[in-house]
């Protein structure tokens, strides 16, 4: 889908705050991950206009960072942190449990768009191991029979703007560090929730 | 042992709302900027920076007064704040970020007045977006007040800050990755030289980027002295440092203290010893790209010359501890899969690299590996960094390919039993 | 200033210049470090760190790439430790690690660098026992070109030429680490003018040319150096023959002109010379149809005819891709045929093909630029065609040198493609749609103050054949008075400036039909030119050529003007004739020849001396070489004439400069109204372009430019539509250019169905609805 004019009058907002359009890039793609739900081609023509580059060269920077999926995503982007801390803290059995009750394998989106299952690198929540995001908002200490009352929670609830303290306080378990601030914000798409971009939401 | 809150103190004192301006202002904040702007030169913050004798908190440990010196003379200069925090076991700056972004703006304030600069930004990993929104909402509150913008506190300064969010690299923590990335381009690391920070960086022009734990401990200098801050910690490790504790311990965390205790005690004091009363078997003393201790090593001081005397490097201040009961070649190929999938790609040795160990390592976890394995292992090592040196020698731009080394390097130097029982028997044969 | 500086190689001495590369200072003193990434003419990026060697450094030896290390006074360097060598050796097993074997059946087996650099400095065996990396093999990423993402080893050469040096970034590296890849985006093709250049420098088989692909084994290819004649840049080539086919054309790195690289024209434009189209035979018309006669009867068909005809106007119709030696036999033969022989004519006789000819500036008052002049020019002035679609290498020559830091401005409306390159673009206001200068030159600041006093080179000509002289003349006038100008005449077709070094006095187009006396008898001699096809002239040319009472007519192909003709004499072409050309720089180059000449084909000048003998001249030339010796008495330069064997010589391979007496006698259009700016394009409907299959599609495409306002006022909201003159209606793609000015319609001329558009007269464009109506018509 090509871009209204509201979210070309986003883009230009953002471009506004870089010295160099190009800079522009990043947030752009969010855009484009927060309306899609991944960048479709479509966003890429509509970036490369905007900041004056060609296609090909937002889609090489595009499928450099793996925040940008190339791939659409269900509306519940698990990730699940396997980095050392995590690894040596079970989180392979965490992993097992939400592959099983999705049905995914890694990178896998299932077919009513519900539930994207990845295994990611450090999260940095180490202290809260093993750790999981759900749509870029941070879950800590959440045990294997945590994750699976989180799926289901996500599933059966289907809440719209997903709030880490919220995730934390029924699933989570240990934390890095104390949070301290109570907080209600988040994100309802798959892009990391963002004043800039325009994907904060309040719960 | 205990904690010398400096960077932690606002926070822990103002648990429910240390991230809000006011808040931050009762508490001193915010007089650091005001007093270095009315009452300074920029040489003479520079100084005092100087006296501290601070070290960069993200890693290579860089003097920080010293590399603010070297900005080079332009019109046009940008402060990048590196807040691209991945290296597995560490999340200091996230507290940092997430409960006291005063702190940190109010580092930029000082950091860009002390260097003639008028735009910043904070350039946050995409995965810290909770992080992230208070850094935006304080740095609101900081337009507010006339603290950012135009004439900032009626010194007639201007100052700009921009968070940008990346979008998953964990190359963008190496700081010309980190601006090719806050130029809308590829994380890849630039060569060096010719593009030095100092001189060609952002958009080609000097650009100073430092750790946001390094630019959160400078208004505490400021308010205190450079000369005070140099009094705590011990020689070539002054003031103090967060650090991230997590692995096996009973009481992960993130805790400040003057460098120059040991591992063990660190452990021991805040870690409240090993999960389960087991024992430590082996331990990383700074970070996924630092060679392991041995459990028998938890006598090692925590200071930046003392652990690299050791033959490993404090780096990012994360301490990751492994009971004895961890599988040291799974953890050895968690940390290798993780520099695979974050090489840039750009060097041959480290794009081909680092996947072939992680091939090889996987083999021989899954029991299907060879006697010839570790030989293969070491020598692709080898390959990737020459004589398997510390502090590494590298046939890369960067020193991601060889950090990917150094869990193989540690296992076979330490352990290598355990990656022996994997393999076949070497079966002698009698040819005669 | 770089200075002479001392430095140590594997415990030489040897010396450079400060601000060199390593790898090149080594390179210069022959010690060869193995490479991939490093290519001299892109920007070093140390990437597939082939060339690591150990320096000395205050902390120890340290392993630095050779490619991104500058030398400096008293640097040690080993390029032979023991670590060096097994740093090489694992940078090529890594390499090698996810190569597919396919070497016996990969184009660039043979001389490949990584195969060859494998057998200097690589393992003997592989030790990577897992499963390769696999994708797709290959892929079209364009019609010329093909991708083997397996074979790539990503050393960023075709991505760093396309966007360092083409300017236009379509291929890219997409994911990253080990996924990486090389790619296009989906739907927007490598299409480039010079994406044959990413082929030639590509060190593995990952990039192919579709025209070469499993043509021949390099080992069995026969090499010759030449030089390109698509246009007048002259760019140095090398051409690669197998049993006596051209199968491929490669740049070659000639320091003055194109710096290694061409222009896929340049690059794919032979296949023509295999074509079963191609007119192998004399052909003599009777009645409506052709049959074959011999060289003796055509001769004589032709001393008939000119008898016969009692006095006859004899008139030459020349164009661009004679050699230089060939055009000074035209001018033997016109001069005869007009002078010496009849005595009653004085006037010239010999009409060069090229609608935008005109007087250009070559008196002594005016410096002429050599390319080399760009690299040090502050400013660069363009007013002329299109140069990216006429003279491709010149833009990359701008380009590099705007990237230098030279300021470029640019005069509208013909060069949009370079408009965004431009610090400063003069189209509406300064241009009118005409093409007259409105504002006098020393009222534009911002062309004062980069010009006044600064060096600048100018690249001049028409950019319509409805120009005026007189407001080239002004610009170039004063730019000549205030500042150190240099000047291109940019005449942008092949030998052109052979072409006006040779013939005593040349006319236009314009003047061959002006001068057509059609009481007269005539006779026109058309060499090697299709007016008829794509020509502003093309109509009364036409109408010359059928009343014209003979016409003969020498070239590869039966075209829309040789097929008027009534003796058709086939002659040879690139690679199968040895002579000189002359560039825009009047810099003169050899080309040589590699094949023979196919059927019966002679060169033009066997042709022509056969006929100047047979009408009572008394000129044997035996071969190319006895003509130069002729010709080159007439250079002003003596000390460093393009002779043959001066330009065999080492020192003189990129050809030397000499100038002649230029004289050209041209006159402006009388029209005055214009209403279609008709321009020619780098592709479209030559008799050796669509007889080249490689390329034959890419001049397809029909289309117009205009502003967004223009289309508003033709009411056009969509992409396609028709242009409608009379009866004649053509189906085109229309493309919103912002920089023309408004009213100004851009039609490309040398497109099939644009040959019978006038832009002199009105027309209409009308909205087509879909691309479907646009491709089922």
């Amino acid at each position: 889908m090509t871009w209204d004019t509201k979210l070309i009058e986003k883009a230009n907002e953002i471009i506004e705050l870089y010295p160099q359009k190009r800079s522009a890039l990043g947030p752009l793609l969010y855009l484009a991950q927060e309306k899609e739900g991944y960048i479709d081609d479509d966003s890429v023509v509509e970036i490369s206009k905007l900041i004056g580059i060609t296609e090909v060269q937002v889609r090489s920077v595009a499928s450099f960072y793996t925040m940008y999926k190339q791939e659409p995503t269900g509306q519940y982007l698990l990730s699940v942190c396997k980095s050392i801390s995590c690894e040596i803290n079970n989180s392979r059995e965490l992993i097992n449990n939400i592959k099983e009750f999705t049905g995914l394998a890694n990178n896998e989106t299932d077919e009513d768009k519900t539930f994207t299952f990845e295994e990611v690198e450090c999260i940095g929540a180490c202290g809260g191991a093993p750790a999981v995001q759900v749509n870029y908002e941070t879950v800590e200490g959440v045990t294997p029979t945590k994750a699976l009352e989180l799926c289901k929670y996500l599933k059966e609830e289907v809440p719209k703007v997903i709030v880490a303290d919220e995730l934390q306080e029924k699933f989570g378990g240990v934390k890095s560090f104390d949070w301290g601030i109570e907080d209600n914000s988040g994100t309802s798409s798959t892009a990391p929730g963002f004043q800039i971009i325009g994907t904060a939401e309040e719960k | 042992m205990k904690e010398t809150l400096l960077l932690t103190k606002h926070m822990r004192e103002n648990p429910e709302d240390s991230h809000l301006i006011d808040i931050y202002e009762k508490n001193n904040g915010y007089n650091a900027a005001r007093k270095v702007l009315k009452e300074n030169n920029p040489g003479e913050v520079i100084e005092e920076i100087k006296d501290s004798n601070i070290r960069g908190r993200g890693g290579a440990g860089f003097p920080t007064g010293v590399k603010w010196g070297f900005l080079a003379e332009d019109q046009e200069r940008y402060l990048v704040i590196n807040g691209d925090e991945s290296e597995p076991g560490t999340f200091k700056d996230r507290i940092l970020l997430e409960r006291d972004p005063h702190q940190l703006i109010e580092g930029i304030i000082v950091t860009s007045f002390a260097s003639n600069i008028s735009k910043a930004f904070i350039y946050i990993r995409g995965e810290y977006a909770k992080p992230a929104r208070r850094v935006q909402d304080a740095i609101e509150q900081a337009y507010e007040k006339g603290y950012l913008g135009k004439n900032i506190f009626d010194s007639g300064k201007n100052l700009d800050v921009v968070v940008h969010l990346g979008a998953g690299a964990y190359i963008c923590g190496e700081e010309t990755a980190l601006l090719n990335s806050l130029e809308g381009r590829r994380g890849e690391p630039r060569l060096k030289p010719p593009y030095f920070p100092a001189v060609k960086g952002l958009y080609n022009k000097p650009t100073l980027v430092n750790n946001v734990e390094t630019i959160s401990s400078v208004p505490w200098i400021i308010n205190n002295s450079g000369k005070d801050y140099a009094k705590l910690g011990v020689e070539g490790s002054t003031g103090t440092r967060i650090f991230s504790l997590s692995g096996h311990v009973n009481n992960p965390g993130n805790f400040e203290i003057e460098m120059g205790s040991s591992f063990g005690e660190f452990i021991d004091t805040f870690g409240k010893g090993i999960k389960e009363n087991k024992s430590v078997k082996a331990y990383i003393p700074g970070g996924a790209s630092a060679p392991w201790f041995k459990g028998s090593q938890l006598d090692i001081k925590m200071t930046i010359d003392d652990v690299a005397d050791a033959k490993s490097m404090l780096g990012s201040g994360a301490v990751v501890v492994m009971d004895q009961d961890t599988n040291l070649v799974l953890a050895a190929k968690s940390i290798v899969s993780f520099f695979a999938h974050e090489s840039c790609g750009q060097c041959t040795p480290c794009r081909e690299g680092t996947t072939w160990l992680e091939m090889i390592l996987d083999r021989i976890a899954s029991g299907r590996g060879r006697t010839s394995d570790i030989d293969l292992l070491l020598d692709v090592c080898d390959n990737i960094s020459p004589g398997l040196s510390w502090p590494p020698k590298m046939t890369t731009i960067c020193p991601l390919g060889p950090s990917a080394v150094s869990p193989i390097t540690s296992l076979m130097g330490s352990f290598r039993d355990e990656v022996e029982s994997l393999l076949p028997k070497k079966v002698l044969i009698n040819n005669e | 200033m770089s200075e002479n500086i001392k430095f140590t190689v594997d415990g030489k001495e040897l010396e450079g210049q400060s601000g060199e590369l390593l790898i090149e200072a080594c390179e210069k003193s022959g010690i060869h470090i193995p490479r991939f990434c490093w290519h001299k003419r892109l920007e070093p990026v140390g990437m597939c760190r082939m060339c690591l060697v150990e320096v000395e450094t205050p902390r120890g030896k340290a392993l630095v790439p050779s490619c991104t290390t500058e030398i400096t006074e008293d640097l040690v360097v080993d390029t032979e430790s023991e670590i060096v060598t097994k740093a090489q050796e694992g940078i090529l097993e890594f390499l090698l690690i996810n190569h597919p074997l396919d070497c016996p059946v990969c184009d660039k087996a043979g001389e490949c660098p990584l195969q060859d650099q494998t057998m200097a400095y690589g393992p003997g065996e592989s030790r990577f026992v897992e499963e390769k990396r696999h994708f797709e093999k290959p892929i079209p990423i364009s019609e010329v070109i093909l991708l083997d993402r397996e074979r790539c080893i990503l050393c960023a050469r075709c991505t760093r030429f396309s966007d360092e040096i083409s300017g236009d970034p379509l291929i890219e590296f997409i994911q990253r680490g080990n996924k990486t890849e090389v790619n296009t985006f989906p739907n927007e093709p490598f299409r480039s003018y010079f994406s044959g250049n990413t082929v030639q420098i590509c060190p593995v088989g990952a990039l192919t040319s579709t025209s070469y692909r499993f043509k021949a084994r390099p080992w069995d290819l026969k090499k010759v150096s030449s030089t390109c004649n698509c246009c007048s840049v002259g760019c140095s080539i090398e051409l690669n023959t197998s049993q006596n086919k051209m199968l491929r054309i490669l740049g070659e790195d000639n320091e003055f002109t194109n710096q290694g690289w061409l222009s896929d024209k340049g690059r794919y434009n032979f296949d023509f010379l295999h074509s079963e189209n191609r007119v192998l035979n004399i052909l003599n018309k009777s009645e409506d149809s052709f049959n074959e006669i011999s060289i003796a009867e055509a001769t004589v068909k032709i001393k008939d005819k000119i008898n016969e005809l009692d006095n006859p106007n004899i008139k030459f119709l020349i164009g661009s891709h004679s050699t230089n030696e060939e055009y000074f036999v035209i001018n033997e033969v016109a001069n005869y045929l007009n002078k010496d022989k009849f005595l009653s004519r004085d006037s010239s006789n010999v009409y060069f093909s090229d609608d935008l000819l005109f007087n250009g500036y070559f008196d002594d008052e005016y410096s002429k630029a050599k390319l080399e002049d760009l690299d040090s020019s502050e400013t660069i002035v363009v007013w002329c065609e299109d140069i990216k679609d006429n003279l491709p290498i010149l833009y990359l020559r701008i380009k590099k040198a705007v990237k230098n830091g030279a300021k470029l401005i640019v005069f509208g409306h013909t060069n949009t493609a370079i408009a965004g390159l431009a610090d400063f673009y003069f189209g509406k206001g300064i241009v009118s749609n005409k093409f007259d200068l409105i504002v006098n030159p020393s009222e534009i600041e911002d062309l004062k103050n980069n010009t006044q006093g600064k060096k600048v080179t100018v690249i001049a000509g028409k950019s319509t054949v409805f120009q005026k002289k007189e407001s080239l003349d002004k610009l170039i006038n004063y730019l000549n008075e205030s500042s150190e100008l240099k000047v291109f005449n940019s005449f942008s077709k092949g030998n052109t400036f052979g072409a006006l070094q040779n013939i005593d006095e040349v006319k236009g187009l314009n003047e061959f039909c002006n001068e057509f006396d059609n009481d007269a008898k005539n006779i026109v001699f058309t060499v090697g030119v299709n007016p008829v096809n794509s020509s502003h002239f093309a109509q009364p040319i036409k109408e010359i050529l059928i009343s014209s009472d003979f016409v003969v007519s020498m070239d590869l192909f039966i075209n829309e003007t040789t097929e008027l003709a009534d003796l058709i004499l086939p002659t040879t072409s690139l690679g199968e004739k040895e002579g000189t050309i002359t560039n825009m720089e009047m810099r003169v180059m050899k080309q040589n020849k590699i094949l023979p000449a196919p059927g019966s084909t002679l060169s033009e000048w066997e042709y022509l001396t056969a006929i100047l003998n047979i009408l009572g001249g008394d000129v044997q030339y035996r071969n190319e070489n006895e003509i130069n010796s002729f010709l080159v008495k007439e250079y002003k330069d003596q000390q460093q004439v393009a002779t043959f064997d001066n330009l065999n010589k080492p020192s003189n391979l990129f050809g030397v400069i000499n100038r002649k007496e230029i004289n050209i006698n041209t006159k402006d259009l009388h029209e005055d109204t214009f209403s279609l700016l008709m321009v020619r394009r780098l592709y479209g409907d030559s008799s050796t372009q669509i007889n080249s299959p490689s390329i034959s599609m890419l001049g397809a495409e029909r289309f117009i430019e205009l502003n967004s306002e223009t289309a508003k006022k033709f009411g056009i909201k969509s992409q396609f539509g028709n242009l409608v003159q009379g009866s004649n209606s053509i189906l085109i793609n229309i493309d919103i250019n912002e920089f023309l000015p408004d009213g100004l319609v851009v039609a490309p001329i040398n497109r099939r169905g644009f040959e019978n558009v006038d832009p002199s007269k009105e027309f209409e464009i009308t909205e087509a609805k879909n691309r479907e109506e646009l491709s089922v018509n």
